[in-house]
């Protein structure tokens, strides 16, 4: 016997969570584009594509205010903002390369200092993750470690099945917190065949010895060879679900104004330009390679991580089609011949 | 026409055409590169993906065979040739393949002293059409898959080239959907239309991917850089969006080559092209000026004539 929730049924939670004053995020069509909207209904959430941007942003959106100043008879006043504001979230129909990155985030988010804006959001969500059945050729979630039924990260995690329901397992308290708040809503059933997985033609990557391979090729031709190409956007780092660099600019006035922090990429070339008009990464080469360094080494390094969770995205959006799926594909072929 | 008909007839694009252009531009590549008579050719080699390409840029005779010509080279490769990408090709001569609207901007960037005619060998190609951005490319070129600047194309067939390669198959008259859609941008009322750039622009994240895929964005300095102070919001909201949108617009005009590449490139869908031409009626009809396949020899904006229109000084 499983926990099932038909597809109407899961709706009515997003009708009945909305109604409840909880915050919920999902898939909805915006023009053209799939993107993690709030929902102002269930009928708005969309299951049938894998939004352009990651669900990275509900904790760390796209911009957001940290403090605004006004000076008043000469005097600067700073005011913080109120994250006690921040809303109950539930994020609901994340795939797993979806719902597998806010975890991966933390470590740096609460490292040497605590992101109160990333944390406090992070406190207030439940996050409803689900199997994933709308892949294409730029995936490779399994290639490094999840899968497209993984339920690392999910509180609650669904698995479609054919026929139109869903089986639903807790993964943490959180998750089954949900459920037992909306009990009526789910039922007891013997679970049908779940919906297939689109095949992944990438093989297995092995992390573990590429990141060996990293460790002592700081300097090798491959980077050259793979990125002279790039053209210096922030496309691939922008709508993945793992990078999470920003900037910090004051707007407005000296006399009134908004401190904002916004998404920011090691792609820029201005990204690592020094006050003396230095650049240690002088090409666009040496950036790219920091991608795949932080990816695969760094963030290991310190946190024990991978900061890919194989979504694919950054293959569709390069304009010039780098294929980082690819690209880890030879370096484990050199890994492997040592 | 409609729109079956349409697909039918572009899919009947005779595969033989692009396996024709591809073996002239291995053929020509090969010789250039063993003959040593330039030091890269830039051109598209095959993605691991289905129906995609790669720019390449190809140093060897082997690397050379490789090269492709398919729907799905898309890429402007004139920006490789730009000061943004100083350093990555050698000094020495270089070849370029180059589709009609890629020539658009090799021209104007030799209007602009930035590419010297002499330093390159430009392998033009009798372009049947390229993918459209996000288009299904499982089915090769079809009415629903091709892109929208080239439903409407004025040079499929190169000026001013060293080498022509292909021949151009017939070519289906397609809608122009585009020109349509500027039109029904230019009947609403100025409010409307702000409205719906307002919407537009909204939706940027500025990842830039627009300015850096542009032949003509190789400003070391670009304005929306510069935050010591900020000429305009750096931050993705409407402010800084909108000015950042219009900036460029403004800084492109009279050059833009029309490749559409920071249409194509956009993640968020914003139909960057309907400014471009838009912009482009503007300098037609007040400079009877078009960015064309052979260099002009000064932009409509970089030149002073006495008799220039002076009606906007009030
Ligand atoms: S690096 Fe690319 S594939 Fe990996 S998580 Fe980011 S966008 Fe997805
Ligand atoms: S890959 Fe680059 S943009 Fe992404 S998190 Fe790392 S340094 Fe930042
Ligand atoms: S606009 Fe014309 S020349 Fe350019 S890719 Fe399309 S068909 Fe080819
Ligand atoms: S490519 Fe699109 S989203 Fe990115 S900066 Fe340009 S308009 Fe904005
Ligand atoms: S502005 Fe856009 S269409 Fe014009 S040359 Fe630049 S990339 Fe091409």
């Amino acid at each position: 016997m499983s926990l099932l929730i038909t597809e109407t049924n899961l709706r009515s939670l997003v009708d009945a969570l909305v109604k409840g004053a909880t915050l919920v995020v999902g898939p909805k069509h915006s023009g053209s584009v799939v993107l993690y909207q709030p929902l102002a209904a269930g009928s708005d959430l969309t299951l049938d594509e894998l939004p352009r941007r990651s669900a990275k942003e509900l904790y760390f959106p796209v911009c957001e205010d940290i403090l605004t100043f006004k000076r008043e008879n000469g005097k600067l006043e700073v005011r913080d903002i109120d994250r006690s504001r921040f809303p109950e979230t539930v994020l609901i129909g994340a795939p797993p390369c979806d719902a597998g990155s806010p975890s991966i985030l933390d470590a740096v988010f609460s490292w040497d200092y605590n992101d109160e804006f990333f944390l406090e959001r992070r406190r207030k969500s439940t996050i409803v993750g689900i199997a994933c059945t709308k892949g294409d050729d730029a995936c490779f979630c399994t290639a490094v470690g999840l899968a497209p039924d993984a339920k690392a990260g999910s509180d609650l995690f669904l698995t479609p099945l054919l026929g139109g329901s869903f089986r639903c397992e807790p993964v943490t308290e959180k998750g089954q917190a949900l459920i037992d708040k909306h009990a009526g809503l789910f039922s007891e059933g013997a679970a049908g065949e779940p919906v297939a997985f689109a095949d992944q033609s990438t093989g297995k990557l092995d992390l573990p010895k590429i990141k060996e391979w990293l460790n002592g090729h700081f300097e090798d031709p491959l980077w050259e060879s793979i990125a002279d190409i790039c053209v210096g956007c922030a496309a691939c780092a922008f709508i993945c679900p793992a990078c999470h660099c920003f900037d910090i600019n004051d707007e407005g006035n000296p006399d009134n104004g908004t401190r904002r922090k916004h998404w920011d990429a090691c792609g820029f070339s201005k990204f690592t330009n020094h006050a003396s008009g230095h650049n240690p990464r002088d090409i666009q080469n040496k950036r790219y390679r920091n991608r795949i360094m932080h990816k695969f080494k760094y963030y290991d390094d310190k946190f024990g991580k991978t900061l890919c969770t194989g979504c694919g995205r950054c293959i569709r959006a390069c304009p010039v089609g780098i294929d980082i799926a690819e690209i880890l594909d030879t370096i484990n072929k050199k890994a492997q011949q040592g | 026409m409609n729109a079956k008909a349409e697909k039918i007839r572009v899919a009947s694009i005779d595969p033989s055409y692009y396996q024709a252009v591809t073996d002239a531009i291995r053929t020509e590549a090969v010789k250039l590169l063993s003959e040593e008579a330039v030091v890269a050719v830039v051109g598209y080699l095959p993605g691991r993906r289905i129906g995609t390409a790669v720019p390449g840029l190809v140093t060897t005779p082997e690397q050379a065979q490789q090269l492709i010509f398919s729907p799905a080279c898309v890429n402007n490769l004139s920006l490789y040739l730009t000061k943004a990408k100083k350093g990555v090709l050698k000094k020495g001569k270089v070849a370029i393949i180059a589709k009609g609207c890629d020539l658009r901007a090799l021209a104007g960037l030799m209007g602009e002293s930035q590419v010297k005619k002499e330093d390159i060998y430009t392998i033009g190609i009798a372009c049947a059409g390229v993918f459209g951005a996000n288009s299904d490319r499982k089915g090769g070129l079809t009415e629903a898959s091709i892109a929208r600047k080239c439903r409407e194309c004025t040079v499929h067939q190169p000026e001013g080239v060293d080498l022509l390669v292909g021949t151009l198959p017939e070519l289906p008259q397609l809608t122009a959907l585009e020109a349509q859609e500027l039109a029904r941008l230019e009947a609403l009322t100025p409010e409307e239309r702000w409205a719906y750039w307002k919407e537009q622009f909204s939706k940027c994240i500025r990842c830039l991917a627009c300015r850096q895929v542009c032949p003509f964005c190789y400003c070391e300095q670009c304005l929306c850089d510069k935050n010591r102070p900020q000429a305009l919001e750096s931050s993705p909201r409407p402010a800084g969006n909108t000015a950042w949108h219009i900036v460029r617009a403004m800084h492109l005009a009279g050059r833009c080559g029309g490749c559409a590449e920071c249409e194509r490139v956009c993640p968020m869908d914003i139909p960057l092209n309907l400014l471009n031409r838009r912009m482009a009626m503007e300098l037609k009809e007040l400079y009877d000026y078009e960015a064309s396949m052979v260099p002009q020899e000064k932009g409509p904006l970089t030149r002073y004539q006495e008799d220039d229109d002076q009606s906007f000084i009030k």
